[in-house]
Formats: C-alpha cells, sequence, structure tokens
C-alpha cells in the first residue's frame, strides 16, 4: 500500500500527462472548451465503413471511443443531444439547467414508478455524467458474487480483481480525490480530500457521535489544478454542470483526447435502430435521424451506449425478421433487471446555519451497512452520502411532506439551517422491473420507453432501515427535527452480463451473445447495483472491454 | 426593482439581503437567465382563459402569494404557461396520468367544476377560505381517485410545477437567505455558521 502511495506522490509527471491528455487539450485560458478540436474533428461519410459505430456518448460511449481511437480504428460516436460549451450552454443556476436532462417522453408504472428526466438520465456529449454528482465509489468484492454469498440477486460473469486494475485506472483518469478507503477493497485516492461544508461537516459530527466510520470523498473532482482544469470553487452547482471544469464529465476527461486521435463525434444524430445482415448475423452499421433526415452510418462493429432505458428501447425497436422480438433478445432478456436504488433523503434542522448550497454536494460518505449483515432483517444493505439540495429540489423535498401555501415558505425560508444526508439502498434485480415498447410514439415516431418498477419486499425493508440510520445521524449531530423523504437514484441494467445467453444479454467483456459484432458499454450491462454510485463501475467495465477488444484484433494499450 | 419578497408573510429573516446585489459577480450567460425571471414575461399561450382564472389562484394559495392584488407577484403563472407551451416538461409521465400539459388543463377543468358542484360558482370566484378547502381536500383524497384521475399525482403535478417556477426567481431567494448564482466566483469560507461577506445572517431563526 505504501508503495503505492509513493508512486502516486512521486510519478512523473509526464506519465500522468500520456494518461490525462484531455486535461491538457482543454484551453489554456479562460474558455472552458477549444472549438479548434471541433473544427479540426475528422468526419467520416454514411458510406464509409468505420470499425466502429459508437451510440451514445455519455459515461461508457466516451470511454470506449477514446480508448479505441487511440488504438487507431475508425471511430464514429452517434449522440442524440449536442455538443456541449461549458462557458455558453451551462449556467450557474438550478432552473435554467433542464436542457441538461434527457425529456424525451416516457411512460412510468408497477406499484412504485420511478420518476425519470432531471433525476436519471442526461444527453449531449458527456451524457449523465455532465450533471452527476461525480461521486466515485467503486463497487465491493462482495457485488460480484451476491448470488453465492446472500442467495439474492446474482453474481456476475468476471470477479472484482479482473476489474480493479481499471478501477484504479479511471480513478486516475477522472481523478478522484477522498481519504483512504476502507471498506470492500481497502485503497488510497489519486487526490486528496476536499474540504468539507457544512452539510458534510454534521455528517461528520454526528457519524462521530454514534461511533459510525464516514470518509471524505471520493469525488470525481480534482483538488488543485490539473492540466488545464482549474481548482473547485466550491460554488455547489455540480448537479447543473461544472462550468469550472473542476468536475470531471467525459467530455472534458475522454472527450478532448478523442478528437485529437481522429474520432468523430456526430452529435444532434438520433440512432434508431441498429442493423443487421439479412440473417442477423452481424451487425452492419446502424439507422440514425439528424436534421430531418434518416441517414445510414456503416460499421464494421456497433456499441450502443445509450444507457438503461434507451438502450433497452433502441434493441427492441431493432426487431428485424431474425430477431423479431428485438435485437438480441432471444431469451426474453433485453429490457429487464432494470434497478434504481432506494435513495430516501433526510433533512435535520440545526440551530447553527448550515448553508448547504456550498461546496460540492457529494462531500461525505459512510459504506459501514453496505454488506450483508446477518442480525439485520434484510440481504444487502445501503450507503449513506451527504447531499445538498438546491432551492427548487428542497422546495420539493418539503412539498413532498405535504406542506404548502404559508407552511411552505415558512419551511423554505428556514433553508440555511438544514442539513440533508441521502442514503443508496441496494434494491434487488427483479425480472418484472422492466422497459418495454409503450403504443405512444415520440416526435420521431418511435414508440416510447415504458418502464415499469415494483418493489420487493427486501427492498422496503433496506430503504427502512437506510431512514433510521440517517435520522440517528443527524439527531445525534444535534438536529432539532428531522424528515425524511422516499426518492430513487441511479438506473442500471436492462441489458445484464451473464456467463451464458440465458443469463445475459451481453458476456463479460461486453459482446453481445446473438450478435458476435454488437456491443452494449454503458450502465445497462449491470447484473447488480450495490450501494455504490455507478459511474465508475461503469467506465472501468468499459475499459475493460476496450482492451479486450483492442488485444483480440492486435492493436494494443496497455493499463499502465 | 423590488429589493425583497414582495408578498406573504416573509422578509423578515434576511431583511436587507438581495441576492441581486451581487450580480456583477456572476458570469453573463446565468446573468441573462436570472434577469430574464425579472422581465415582463411573454403574454399566455397555454392555459385559456377560464384555466388562466384557476391557475393564478390555486398558484398564489399553494405558495401563499396573498398580498393584495396590485402587489408584485412572482410571475409564477406564466413561468408554468411557458414552460408548458413550450413542452419544456421532464417528458416521463405516469400511465395512469396523461402527459403533463394535458393533465394540468383536466385538473384546472376538475377544480372549477368541484367550486361549481359544491358553491355553485365558478373556484376563482370563491373566497380564499372556499378555496383553500377544496384545494386542501384534493391533499387529503391521497391514494383514491379525484375527477378520475390519481389525486396524490395531481397534487405533485401541482406542487412540482409551482415550486420549480417560485424557487427559480430571486424574490424567493432573498426570502430565504440563498445567493443564486455562483460563478467564476464561488465560495471560500465553507462549514457550519461560516459565511461569506455578501451572505447575510439569519436575523429571525425560528424553526418552522
Ligand atoms: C442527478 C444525477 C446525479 C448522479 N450522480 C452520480 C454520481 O454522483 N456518481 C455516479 O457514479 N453516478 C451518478 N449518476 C449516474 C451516472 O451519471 C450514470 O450512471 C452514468 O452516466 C451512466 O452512463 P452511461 O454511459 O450508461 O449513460 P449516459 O452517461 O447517460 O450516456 C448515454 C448517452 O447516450 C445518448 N443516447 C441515448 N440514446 C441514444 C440514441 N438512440 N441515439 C443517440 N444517442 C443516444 C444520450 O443522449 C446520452 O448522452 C447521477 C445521475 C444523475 C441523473
Ligand atoms: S462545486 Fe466545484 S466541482 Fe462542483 S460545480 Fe462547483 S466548481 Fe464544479
Amino acid at each position: 500500500m505504501i508503495g503505492k502511495y509513493l508512486r502516486l506522490t512521486a510519478g512523473s509527471q509526464q506519465a500522468i500527462r500520456d494518461r490525462n491528455a484531455s486535461a491538457w487539450l482543454l484551453p489554456e485560458d479562460d474558455r472552458r472548451f477549444d472549438h479548434g478540436l471541433l473544427e479540426r474533428m475528422r468526419r467520416y461519410r454514411d458510406e464509409d465503413e468505420v470499425d466502429i459505430a459508437i451510440v451514445g456518448c455519455g459515461a461508457g460511449g466516451a470511454v470506449l471511443a477514446q480508448r479505441l481511437a487511440h488504438a487507431g480504428w475508425s471511430v464514429v460516436c452517434l449522440e442524440a443531444g449536442p455538443f456541449w460549451d461549458p462557458d455558453t450552454h451551462w449556467v450557474s443556476d438550478e432552473g435554467g439547467s433542464h436542457h441538461l436532462y434527457w425529456t424525451e417522453p416516457r411512460v412510468i408504472s408497477g406499484s412504485d414508478p420511478v420518476p425519470l428526466g432531471s433525476n436519471n438520465s442526461g444527453r449531449g456529449v458527456g451524457g449523465s455524467t455532465v450533471h452527476f454528482a461525480g461521486y466515485a465509489p467503486r463497487f465491493h468484492p462482495s457485488d460480484f458474487r451476491t448470488r453465492s454469498l446472500d442467495g439474492v440477486g446474482a453474481d456476475w460473469p468476471l470477479d472484482y480483481r479482473e476489474l480493479r486494475p481499471y478501477f484504479e485506472r479511471i480513478e486516475e483518469e477522472l481523478p478522484v480525490a477522498g481519504q483512504f478507503w476502507p471498506w470492500g477493497d481497502p485503497h488510497p485516492y489519486p487526490h486528496a480530500p476536499h474540504p468539507v461544508g457544512g452539510n458534510g461537516e454534521v455528517f461528520l459530527r454526528g457519524a462521530a457521535a454514534l461511533g459510525i466510520p464516514a470518509r471524505v470523498g471520493p469525488v470525481a473532482i480534482t483538488n488543485g489544478r490539473f492540466g488545464n482544469r482549474p481548482h473547485c470553487v466550491y460554488r455547489g452547482f455540480c448537479l447543473q454542470g461544472c462550468k469550472v471544469n473542476a468536475k470531471a464529465s467525459t467530455l472534458i476527461t475522454h472527450v478532448p483526447d478523442a478528437l485529437a486521435h481522429g474520432a468523430e463525434i456526430r452529435t444532434e444524430a438520433m440512432v434508431t435502430a441498429v442493423e443487421t445482415d439479412p440473417e442477423g448475423r452481424r451487425a452492419t452499421g446502424v439507422r440514425y435521424l439528424r436534421n430531418g433526415r434518416e441517414h445510414r452510418q456503416r460499421a464494421r462493429m456497433v456499441a450502443v451506449a445509450g444507457y438503461a432505458i434507451e438502450t433497452p428501447r433502441l434493441l427492441l425497436n431493432s426487431a428485424n425478421r431474425r430477431f423479431p422480438q428485438g435485437l438480441c433478445n432471444d431469451h426474453d432478456l433485453v429490457g429487464r433487471y432494470v434497478m434504481v436504488q432506494g435513495a430516501p433523503q433526510t433533512s435535520g434542522r440545526f440551530a447553527e446555519e448550515v448553508r448547504a448550497y456550498k461546496a460540492p454536494p457529494p462531500e461525505v460518505t459512510t459504506e459501514e451497512f453496505y454488506e450483508t449483515d446477518p442480525a439485520r432483517p434484510y440481504r444487502r444493505g445501503f450507503a449513506v452520502q451527504n447531499v445538498a439540495p438546491l432551492p427548487i429540489t428542497w422546495a420539493e423535498h418539503i412539498a413532498a411532506q405535504g406542506h404548502w401555501g404559508h407552511d411552505l415558505r415558512r419551511y423554505l425560508q428556514d433553508y440555511v439551517h438544514w442539513a440533508t444526508l441521502g442514503a443508496l439502498c441496494e434494491l434487488l434485480p427483479q425480472a418484472d422491473n422492466r422497459v418495454t415498447l409503450a403504443a405512444e410514439r415520440d416526435r420521431y415516431g418511435l414508440p416510447v420507453a415504458e418502464f415499469s418498477y415494483s418493489q420487493c419486499d427486501n427492498d422496503r425493508a433496506v430503504i427502512k432501515a437506510a431512514r433510521t440510520v440517517m435520522e440517528d445521524i443527524l439527531c445525534a449531530a444535534g438536529a432539532t427535527e428531522v424528515l425524511t423523504i422516499g426518492r430513487y437514484a441511479h438506473l442500471v441494467g436492462g441489458c445484464r452480463m451473464g456467463a451464458d445467453p440465458q443469463s445475459g444479454v451481453v458476456d463479460a467483456d461486453l459482446r453481445s451473445f446473438a450478435i458476435p459484432n454488437l456491443l452494449v458499454t454503458d450502465g445497462s450491462v449491470l447484473p447488480t447495483q450495490g450501494s455504490a454510485n455507478p459511474a465508475l463501475t461503469i467506465m472501468a467495465l468499459v475499459d475493460r472491454a476496450a482492451q479486450r477488444l483492442i488485444s483480440r484484433t492486435g492493436r494494443s494499450w496497455s493499463v499502465a | 426593482m423590488a429589493r425583497t419578497v414582495p408578498s406573504g408573510d416573509s422578509g423578515h429573516r434576511f431583511p436587507d439581503f438581495d441576492a441581486l446585489d451581487q450580480a456583477r459577480a456572476w458570469d453573463p450567460v446565468t446573468s441573462a437567465v436570472v434577469f430574464d425571471r425579472l422581465a415582463l414575461q411573454p403574454d399566455l399561450r397555454f392555459f385559456g382563459p377560464a384555466e388562466e382564472a384557476v391557475a393564478s389562484a390555486l398558484f398564489d394559495l399553494l405558495l401563499a402569494q396573498e398580498g393584495p392584488p396590485e402587489q408584485p407577484r412572482v410571475p409564477v403563472l406564466q413561468m408554468v404557461d411557458s414552460r408548458l407551451a413550450e413542452g419544456q416538461t421532464d417528458g416521463w409521465h405516469y400511465q395512469d396520468m396523461p402527459e403533463d400539459g394535458e393533465a394540468w388543463r383536466r385538473s384546472l377543468h376538475a377544480l372549477d367544476q368541484d367550486a361549481r358542484e359544491r358553491h355553485g360558482t365558478c373556484f376563482a370566484e370563491l373566497t380564499a377560505d372556499r378555496q383553500r378547502a377544496l384545494v386542501q381536500r384534493v391533499q387529503d383524497l391521497s391514494g383514491e381517485r379525484w375527477h378520475d384521475l390519481p389525486a396524490d399525482r395531481v397534487w405533485s403535478l401541482w406542487t412540482r410545477y409551482a415550486c420549480t417556477a417560485f424557487y427559480a426567481h430571486p424574490w424567493a431567494w432573498n426570502e430565504i437567505g440563498f445567493p443564486g448564482p455562483a460563478y467564476p466566483r464561488g465560495y471560500l469560507r465553507l462549514g457550519v455558521g461560516v459565511r461569506e461577506r455578501w451572505e447575510h445572517p439569519d436575523r429571525a431563526p425560528e424553526a418552522p
């Protein structure tokens, strides 16, 4: 472990610069994006048969594009949303950030329906990482074997150890800041922890009073200037897109380097189908809409990275003669086992001013309740992190308690006195929590996704336990009143990976069992979700898949 | 330009605080978005006159903007109307609810219908107490159906849109002590009980 610290602190600047080339490709001046990169971007024609067409430029899609471009592949990444310029497109304002979210029509159903939109998915280059909070914990080793260990969920077709080098590499590429991590597989982080704001301070105080270990981090926010990325200014608008470039999003961590190595990112291109040869043996490219016209991009390989709702929807919408139930859906798995974490939030009232809106909303975490505890009446567990709702979100929080009118205004005027904690509860994968095609159609004439979600008894028990722990922590910190609301966070699953075609849509290398040159490289491949925020794990899985793909084809890009 | 919230029982906790005092420290793109909310709002495009009458009274109740009519208000009605006219919704809708625009129209008509059935006149004509009782009834029906819509989802639709509009407005920030935009300057003084020079202390701390 000491060797690892030494390597982190004494490692050569050049190695860091090579690995994190994107951070040096951002402008050195006050601008946040180099439009020259876009002007110089390589552009392919639809008729060119490129090595790979990637659908979606979020966490998974951008990492894949960067890796493959580096290895000399011809890459076209088709992204439904725009190419963001943080200077002119993003604002330091909660109400003005609506355009960052995926707000195409969707239907939600089931006994516990999950609101989507701003709570779950982004669009544009960077995908959901543009407005994600930047928490970057690893999954625990136990997450890969919950079926064997706890009799619930599913075993992954790969082991934690196989992913560890990729976790480490992505942590350095974002880079992640935090204290030494004692949970799961204990490990250090490349950047020192950030100072905490009032909300994090309250959390640390309450946890200490109860003897619950808590740590600062891990967040994908540079501590100190990093390349041409400035230091965080602690303004608290991470969920509105970081105008500073301090918080990682693939727009600044992987896209610039991908462009510099010849990848094309074609924006405002909505992919409507993956095409195959007449026998359905090979993917041959994608059909997409751009400027109101239909195009076809030919490709030797296709990777779908549209996230847990749009990826299954696209495969289902790509049904053909060979796959009448949807592409790669021979075993009725596409769209099934979609998961969200139970994310109740508890706010506590303090006599002092907390001013939770300052500092990044993600600050402090405890993973003390992450693993199955035989003494508790449920399997698996939860993590607790602090979240810091800005006024609109906090008003929704108070309104969800039933307050309105004068009552609501009174609570809101007390805003600066409240601290909020959020739990991430591992809810179990269930076959009927799924994405199907609704009768309703969108602007493009395509059937929209219907996402049905219902909790099971174990889910309810975990959420209840998390709520108790959060209320205890806040009371121990001195809260005079606590309020808890039910919510969900994060989406994964829908095209789970498995050991064989009966248990998964894709294998551990993210290749679909049904069509060998069709990959799924996003959050939809996760078989279980743990109690960790998913982006780091999504990126590590895609990094590993890219590495395996490249080595199979003989072009190299090795783990440092 | 008004400096404190012009309506409701407010303004006593951060009496001299005005987020706009710091506007010169904001980036121009953010400033433009915030100042737009202080400008004259576009004419209504989505709500028809009958809907306008109900919605306007409903928003005043939900957000306790109950001052005399000549007092300025946070233009919640206009802000929600713009969102609906521009289709700026969150996209999703519950399977047992129509999409947001349609849900707004139907729920406003339903409220008017309740007023006529119980009091023989339209919602906007009722006293505030009677209006409040009708609105409260919808909240109390949670879990049941109201005019063929799930009452709790209607309630959530109303409060979500109302809160999103109201708390996007600098007048609302002033009464809660929130400084609004913070780019490029950001914050240096972090932690419990610590303030920047331009953050004002709570003058009348009082648990709600
Ligand atoms: C408010 C919020 C906070 C979050 N906070 C955290 C956090 O702190 N830590 C964490 O780990 N995770 C967080 N997440 C979740 C995280 O951002 C996602 O899990 C992750 O980005 C998913 O990666 P992905 O590659 O699967 O999809 P995405 O990053 O969503 O990328 C998918 C991309 O595909 C595009 N696309 C979809 N369909 C098509 C199509 N048909 N044609 C073309 N393009 C298409 C979309 O526009 C999008 O850009 C948060 C999410 C939200 C919403
Ligand atoms: S708090 Fe830091 S990381 Fe978050 S948006 Fe502001 S500058 Fe970026």
